[in-house]
């Protein structure tokens, strides 16, 4: 059956205590945290880390799409469906495409991953769901929105959940928005909003998919469901008519906020994590109409379903000390390290497979493993024989600094060497790190970030956190 | 295989800014101060010179670029003036191929000159160079710390230890009246200064700085004519290794194999040992980086350098004094100037002129540049005439 095989989920490290919000402004903020992207990402390096965590150790070599979805893409022209798969080391003859406009941008590209494999355009499908959907700082977003990431794989065997249906609406309605002018989020009139257009749509779209497949709606075992407010969810439930406590999966926002285009799919990964084989699960989102996809989970549902568990994402965390630090990391305040010169393209393309897709050589006369890819061995001194060779991104700091020195918009900055597992020696910035978490013999991972930007453009290269 | 250059290339004549913020003056000013003060010590006139060697390593619109950065402001035509840059190694490279012109028979007297002019530029003087993804964020303290932090872990070194380097090149650069920090400073404060990269504070980093040196070196067999105490070249040998030493997994970051070499190679055109040097000159451009290149440098085995700091055996009243000019630390490092500026300090000990900050009748000397870090040393040895 036609479905979901794997999920990776990503939560950035750094939490929002809302209280800071509140005591900035002096204004009363929902009980809670919100996720929030580090300076370092953005909605492609949260794709790239949750596309990575869903793939695994899985082959990524038979994957033959990539979809990305999100509101807050960091570019307005150029794919980033076709970066997320070069950085995860997919192959090249693969079909990408990028989604977004809305929130529902995710269960768009899902449903459309669902039909490329449905039709055998595509066997194995990653969709890469990401958002980190600016707010006006003081206004009523602030501490609502958070920033989070989902990647799925959809293959012809659905081992975590099968396809089993789908329906939408389209319908124009202006609730939220950002124009080709770019800045905050914009909402109207919530109430009304929900009322008349949220609370009109997605019951609609999802008693049709119910309908179609003659379940009840006591028959649902969860619904999944992106929402403006964790309030308005609750409403949702009951227009339904399911159970709000036992039947909708609860709103992440009071632990991360609320995310946009990957929350139905991260609740929809929390339902599968819930799930007995064979449960019914509707997955739903809004944005100028609705879309509603039903699932009915596979023999792999159960814990264990999401990499890793969502629970376990959102407990890896590391608190943002001040409101002042949320307002640097997320440019509201203050300005990138010093700019730079554009990257030529000509390197940029001559080492995408050393830079992006992180190859290094290996010599075929000594088996030593080096980083960046060597025309002559470093340990032999052998022209002949080095091979490129995929670096794992694992591994272990072998020496480091902290550089106060170096500019960084999250001082100071860690500069680690980091021997791989596997072989190979990398020299790389930290990141999502406390201080005292950088230290000589610490496990680390390498995590795809934006390294600076220079000539309008944005560069990205890895960095090593704490695992 | 090579013949030594032992003895067969003298110096006969050294000069040396005031080094510091030099904020009113051109890199041709510095040059010429170096250049001509030099020449009063050789009693030379500059129709004399053969040849000329410049060190400098950041080259910009105010002077350092090409060997013509050196002839013109020294008006030095019609004869052959050749720019080197090798990192920081760059001023004693330049008196190496100075000595090697020589030896080679192709030149009698040849000029080098190291200047650099650090506070005209911005960004702290040092611009960040390389590729742009590849290593972004290493700062030139950040680079040596990498080693500094493996050393300290495996050796189980504190930062106190490190301090005691800066104490000491304080100490000797206050009796300088040359040098840039002309101050001494107490561990405690050393401890307490803020953090640049760890594990080095500010009083850990040699500062940023404007000045000149320049040598005068000529056969051997004519140095008499010039001066009865000149200065023989017992040595001077440069040596590389890899210049990206964090991506080398056999790396163990707990010292300078370009170093070791550099070393091995002058001892043995010098013909000694070192524990025959009566006095170094060391390239400590951070705390740390004294305490390897005296290991390196064979002073000391590897992993006892600090101990000797403990103890004070590299203090001027030491077995062996270590940077009695002040060093980087104090004296300050004009990146190209500061070879060059040790070969000065070098020819002032080996004649007896050092005042307060002499060390006791010596007979050897020697001067060492690492940059890079690690990835290129020059190691140069000088003795007294007999």
């Amino acid at each position: 059956m036609v479905g979901i095989s794997s999920i990776g989920i990503y939560v950035p490290r750094s939490r929002l205590d809302r209280a800071l919000i509140g005591k900035a402004w002096g204004r009363k903020q929902p009980p809670g945290e919100k996720a929030v992207a580090h300076f370092d990402e953005d909605a492609l390096t949260m794709a790239v880390a949750a596309a990575l965590r869903c793939i695994g150790d899985g082959d990524a070599a038979s994957i033959d799409g990539l979809f990305f979805a999100s509101t807050s893409s960091p570019y307005r022209e150029k794919q980033v469906a076709s970066y997320v798969a070069t950085a995860c080391d997919l192959q090249r003859t693969i079909l990408t495409a990028d989604f977004g406009g809305s929130v529902r941008a995710g269960v768009s590209a899902l449903s459309a991953a669902i039909r490329a494999v449905q039709s055998g355009a595509a066997k194995r499908v990653l969709v890469a769901v990401a958002d980190c959907r600016p707010a006006e700082p003081e206004g009523d977003l602030e501490g609502v929105l958070g920033d989070a990431a989902v990647a799925v794989l959809v293959d012809a065997k659905g081992t975590l959940a099968a396809f089993d249906g789908a329906a939408a609406v389209a319908e124009e309605f202006t609730f939220q928005w950002r124009t080709d002018r770019g800045g905050p989020v914009q909402m109207q009139d919530a109430r009304f909003s929900a009322t008349h257009a949220y609370l009109r749509d997605l019951p609609e779209v999802i008693g049709r998919v119910l309908n179609e497949r003659g379940l009840g709606t006591d028959q649902v075992a969860a619904l999944a469901v992106g929402h403006p407010d964790a309030r308005t969810a609750q409403d949702l439930a009951k227009a339904v008519g399911v159970d709000p406590k036992t039947q909708l999966v609860p709103s992440l926002s009071a632990a991360i906020g609320v995310t946009g285009s990957p929350d139905p799919l991260l609740l929809l990964g929390a339902a599968i994590e819930r799930a007995k084989p064979g449960d019914a699960i509707v997955v739903g989102a809004f944005g100028e109409g609705a879309e509603a996809l039903l699932f009915a989970a596979g023999e792999a549902a159960g814990p264990g379903a999401c990499r890793p568990s969502l629970q376990s994402a959102i407990d890896d965390k590391l608190p943002l000390p001040t409101y002042e630090k949320y307002l640097k990391f997320r440019r509201i305040l203050g300005q990138d390290d010093t700019p730079v010169e554009a990257v030529s393209n000509i390197a940029e393309h001559r080492e995408m497979q050393q830079d992006t897709r992180l190859y290094g050589s290996r010599c075929a006369a000594c088996g030593l493993v080096q980083y960046p890819q060597a025309r002559v061995c470093l340990a032999c001194k052998q022209r002949e024989g080095l091979e490129p060779v995929k670096l794992r991104k694992r591994g272990t700091i072998f020496t480091y600094t902290m550089d106060h020195l170096a500019a960084n918009l999250d001082h100071p900055m860690g500069m680690a060497v980091v021997d791989l597992d596997g072989g190979g020696r990398v020299y790389v910035q930290t990141t999502d790190a406390a201080p005292e978490a950088i230290q000589i013999g610490a496990s680390v991972e390498l995590t795809f970030r934006r390294l600076h930007a220079g000539g309008e453009n944005y560069n990205y290269y890895w960095k090593a956190r704490p695992a | 295989m090579s013949t030594s250059i032992r003895d067969q290339v003298a110096v006969i004549g050294v000069g040396c800014t005031k080094f510091g913020d030099l904020y009113d003056s051109t890199y041709e000013d510095q040059v010429c101060d170096a250049a001509f003060q030099a020449y009063a010590d050789a009693k030379i006139d500059p129709s004399e010179i053969d040849a000329a060697y410049v060190g400098t390593y950041l080259p910009h619109s105010q002077g350092g670029k090409a060997g013509i950065s050196l002839a013109d402001p020294l008006r030095l035509y019609d004869r052959p003036v050749t720019r080197v840059e090798n990192f920081c190694a760059t001023g004693t490279d330049a008196f190496r191929n100075a000595c090697l012109a020589i030896a080679s028979g192709q030149h009698d007297i040849v000029l080098v000159v190291g200047s650099e002019k650090l506070k005209d530029r911005p960004g702290r003087g040092i611009p960040r160079i390389g590729h742009q993804i590849l290593g972004k964020g290493n700062t030139a303290p950040g680079l040596f710390a990498l080693a500094a932090n493996r050393y300290m872990h495996e050796f189980g070194v504190t930062r106190s230890t490190l301090a005691k380097v800066a104490v000491k090149n304080h100490w000797n650069g206050k009796r300088n009246p040359l040098s840039h920090l002309r101050m001494e400073v107490t561990e405690e404060q050393v401890l307490n200064a803020p953090m640049i990269a760890s594990p080095f504070g500010l009083f850990d980093c040699c500062p940023t700085t404007d000045g000149a040196a320049a040598a005068i070196v000529c056969r051997a067999d004519i140095a008499k004519r010039f001066r009865d105490d000149y200065v023989l070249v017992k040595g001077a040998a440069l040596a590389v290794a890899t210049g990206r030493p964090y991506y080398d997994p056999t790396f163990d970051y707990l010292g300078f194999r370009s170093t070791q070499a550099a070393a091995k190679a002058a001892y043995a055109q010098a013909g000694i040992e070192p524990s025959d040097v009566d006095l170094a000159e060391v390239h400590d451009c951070f705390t740390w980086t004294e305490i390897t290149n005296i290991e390196d440098l064979g002073f000391f085995e590897k992993g006892q350098g600090w101990k000797a700091i403990e103890e004070g055996k590299t203090r001027i009243d030491g077995s062996i004094p270590i940077n009695p000019s002040g060093g980087l630390k104090s004296f300050g490092h004009p990146i190209g100037a500061s070879g060059v500026r040790m070969i000065y300090e070098c020819v002032k000990q080996l004649r007896g002129d050092c005042g307060e900050r002499q060390v006791k009748d010596p007979e050897i000397a020697l001067a060492h540049n690492v940059g890079g870090p690690g990835a290129v040393s020059c190691v140069v040895v000088l003795g007294r005439r007999d």
